[in-house]
């Protein structure tokens, strides 16, 4: 397989995760924004800072806060071209890598994205603002959870699928990890912790799991170690961790390049460590650093599988 | 000069006349004869035209163009800078040709394809055909599409036009012409399939009806035809097959789409340039295991832009070094390079007596009669008449450069008479050819617009030629331009088989 196509299809996989998570927390900070019930505003604008953080909007300068706040922090993190992590973004980025691997998509995946694609380019921003955000999103979510089926369905499980999964899982892990990082630890109240769970598409899930406990720590652990919510950090490095040997054809436990390495270094520590360690090092904190290694994945996918001159 | 077609079928309800209106140019009508009858190979058609309301037309044509564009089925446009997408436009009424009238066609193309191949052949080696004096050494050496580096190079089979699309208009008379023979990784192909595969879901009925030649089966036979270019030596595959790819300029090419559906549909990689690399004159592509070697380059960008060495030194698209793995027989380019010499426009004018000469059979197909600006007397004529003739610039293609006499200005006439006088070599004149018309949905009802047709030809161990083949139309009235890039439409094409 063409080491062009494999991050096409690698970076389309993480552009589109991305899409679906940010409409799903750009839709769970609108409802909280506008229903009365929040602690107050300044708690709102703060959230705000941090949600449009995620897209790459440096939070203070570019986002004053003001009258219609909300209105105005869902169009930026939707709507704005100039940010390369916004959900509009997001989708560009996706459907251009789509166009340039057409090849070794399925009609239907290719259908999917450039669906998308053609439904965000017909939107106007101020007509939806109008309207309520709420069903756009939506259907940027649901389209995002749709196409992870439709590959699924629709191509072979083979060095394609492997790289969309590594894509998928890689932005989940990276998403979780992040919105963890967007929590106030000044404030471990019940509403803080439901705030991120339903942006980690977590709540019913949880809900079911521990039977609506209210320990923040039951929610932190569910959202990093869970072995089975697929989108739990350990849940997502493991998924990771089997992409890269099914595509190296190796054994899992054993590694045959740096991405195998710090990969199954992460699946090793998340399957050994104690709650007690990582509520010791602050949720925020813990969450850091695990960004930092896996972005490091990242890095290591991209040298072993994407290089300009590979290694013949 | 129109003539109102009286029309006997059944008056519809309150229902918008379709056909009852449609009103002939002066030309060959493909749908009715002078008399306004629709000819036998119609009548299933006009039938099926009569009892559909003319609302229910719109909705389907509407469903289709949702479809087009969803797939994907479209063109970049170049002027604008947002690189705005535009499906090209489809008109709904197929047209059909008759199975006895096809294999004329088909015997025609195949014929004009073997004698253009042996004159590469013999122009790039012998040179007989220069030697005998049957055509002038300079029109050949002063072309711009001529390659001094494919002299003497050696290409499997003597296989020099793999892929190759002729262009056939009509006369007033009915009779076919070739307008012109594209041989440089011609497009149109993914509208052939894609339309195809559209309609056959807005009018299952008529299908049925009719059953036309299928025509998916064309990337299979391209691929076929791509495996057999190469020789025996160059299966790096490892299945006894050589590894093929299809070599795009990337996505922001007007053909793009159909670089990804011909490549999906006969299962080979899509590369770019990058993805390529010449190591010790071998040719391979980057992959996620390392490099792997290929045998079959299926390329569709211009043979200035293969290699920055030995073409264009700013082309990004082309690999550095794949003219050398050429020469030296380690890959197989499609078209092979050079090809552009045969379908120089100077050189069209001499392809009757290329079959005369290569093949000793008389031409199938006429050409249209052309006037060579470089002979002073039909040099004379030309300036004396243009007016009345259409000029082309040999260098160009597309419809660009052209002068259509009769739509000309005095400015424009006289701009061209300057050029012509000066650079006599890049201008060829041609009488205007009304070419026929065919019933196309033109805002609220059916009117004749002009077609074209362009069959398109493989070559890989014989002379192939698929039953699919591209309508184009030109969709304003009275309009003689039919190429996309001029706000040309396309149509879908049916061959069926004879009655009986």
């Amino acid at each position: 397989m063409l080491s062009r196509v494999a991050e096409s299809l690698y970076w389309m996989s993480r552009n589109l995760q991305r899409a679906e998570s940010l409409a799903r927390i750009v839709d769970v900070a609108f409802n909280r924004t506008v229903d009365r019930n929040v602690a107050g505003r300044q708690q709102a604008t703060a959230m705000w800072r941090s949600v449009l953080g995620l897209v790459g909007v440096p939070g203070d300068d570019a986002y004053p806060g003001g009258s219609r706040f909300a209105t105005d922090a869902f169009a930026l993190a939707t709507f704005s071209r100039e940010h390369h992590s916004s959900i509009v973004s997001c989708i560009h980025i996706a459907r251009q890598n789509a166009a340039s691997v057409r090849a070794e998509l399925s009609s239907e995946a290719w259908e999917a994205v450039n669906a998308l694609y053609l439904f965000i380019e017909k939107q106007s921003p101020r007509a939806v603002v109008r309207a309520g955000p709420s069903s756009l999103l939506r259907e940027i979510r649901d389209a995002g959870v749709a196409f992870g089926g439709i590959v699924d369905a629709t191509i072979t499980h083979g060095e394609e699928w492997n790289f969309l999964q590594l894509g998928r899982y890689l932005e989940r892990a990276a998403m979780t990890s992040a919105i963890l990082q967007t929590h106030d630890e000044a404030d471990d109240s019940v509403p803080e912790w439901q705030r991120i769970l339903e942006m980690c598409c977590a709540s019913e899930p949880f809900a079911r799991t521990l039977r609506h406990s209210n320990d923040p720590h039951d929610a932190l652990a569910f959202l990093l170690l869970h072995r089975t919510f697929p989108r739990s950090v350990r849940y997502c490095t493991v998924e990771v961790d089997q992409a890269l040997h099914r595509l190296s054809e190796t054994q899992p436990g054993t590694f045959s390049n740096e991405a195998e390495l710090v990969t199954g270094r992460l699946a090793a520590m998340l399957d050994f460590v104690r709650l007690a360690e990582i509520v010791d090092d602050g949720a925020v904190g813990f969450s850091r650093r695990l960004a930092g290694r896996l972005a490091e994945i990242g890095t290591s996918v991209e040298a072993t599988y994407f290089p300009l001159v590979p290694a013949a | 000069m129109a003539r109102k077609i009286a029309d006997d079928g059944p008056k519809g309800r309150t229902m918008q006349p379709l056909l009852e209106l449609y009103e002939q140019d002066a030309c060959y009508d493909e749908y009715a004869t002078e008399n306004g009858v629709p000819r036998p190979h119609y009548a299933g058609l006009a039938a099926t035209l009569r009892a559909i309301e003319w609302s229910d037309l719109r909705a389907r044509e509407q469903t289709v163009n949702a479809v087009l564009l969803q797939r994907g089925v479209t063109f970049t446009v170049y002027a604008d800078s947002r690189g705005t997408e535009r499906i090209m436009p489809f008109d709904l009424i197929p047209r059909i040709i008759p199975g006895s009238e096809w294999s004329r066609l088909s015997r025609g193309v195949a014929q004009r394809v073997r004698a253009l191949n042996a004159f590469l052949a013999d122009v790039y080696h012998e040179q007989r055909i220069l030697r005998e004096g049957v055509i002038p050494w300079d029109l050949v050496y002063s072309s711009k599409f001529f390659c001094r580096e494919m002299i003497g190079l050696r290409v499997h089979r003597n296989v020099y036009i793999h892929v190759s699309g002729i262009d056939l208009i009509r006369g007033s008379d009915g009779t076919y012409y070739v307008l012109e023979d594209n041989l440089r990784s011609p497009s149109g192909i993914s509208y052939v399939l894609e339309n195809r595969d559209v309609l056959k879901r807005s009018f299952p009925k008529l299908f049925e009806n009719y059953q036309p030649l299928p025509v998916d089966d064309y990337p299979l036979r391209l691929r076929a035809a791509l495996r057999d270019s190469a020789p025996q030596g160059l299966r790096s595959s490892g299945r006894d097959e050589p590894t093929i790819v299809l070599l795009t300029p990337g996505i922001y090419n007007a053909a793009y789409f159909e670089h990804t559906l011909l490549a999906r549909r006969m299962g080979v990689e899509l590369v770019e340039g990058n993805d390529l690399i010449v190591h010790d004159n071998v040719v391979f592509m980057k992959t996620t295991r390392g490099l792997q070697r290929v045998d079959v380059i299926y390329r569709r960008i211009d043979d200035d832009f293969l290699d920055p060495l030995y073409f264009r030194p700013d082309s990004s698209v082309g690999i550095a070094g794949l003219m050398n793995a050429y020469r030296a027989g380690n890959v197989v380019i499609a078209n092979a390079v050079g090809t552009g010499v045969a379908d120089d426009k100077a050189v069209y004018p001499h392809v009757p007596a290329m079959i005369r000469f290569y093949l000793d059979e008389e031409p199938i197909l006429e050409n249209v009669p052309t006037f060579d600006c470089t002979n002073e007397r039909e040099r004379e004529h030309v300036l004396a008449h243009l007016g009345q003739l259409v000029v082309k610039n040999t260098n160009q293609s597309g419809g660009y450069g052209m002068l259509m006499g009769p739509a000309s200005t005095a400015e424009e006439r006289e701009h061209f008479r300057e050029a012509i006088c000066a650079h006599p070599r890049d201008f060829i004149a041609q009488p205007v050819i009304q070419l026929s018309s065919h019933p196309t949905i033109a805002g609220e009802r059916l009117a004749p617009r002009r077609v074209d047709l362009r069959p398109f030809v493989l070559y890989g161990r014989e002379v192939d030629v698929p039953p699919a083949a591209l309508t184009r139309v030109a969709l304003s009235e009275g309009s003689l331009v039919v190429n996309s890039s001029q706000g040309g439409g396309s149509k879908d094409t049916w061959i069926i088989e004879d009655e009986g």
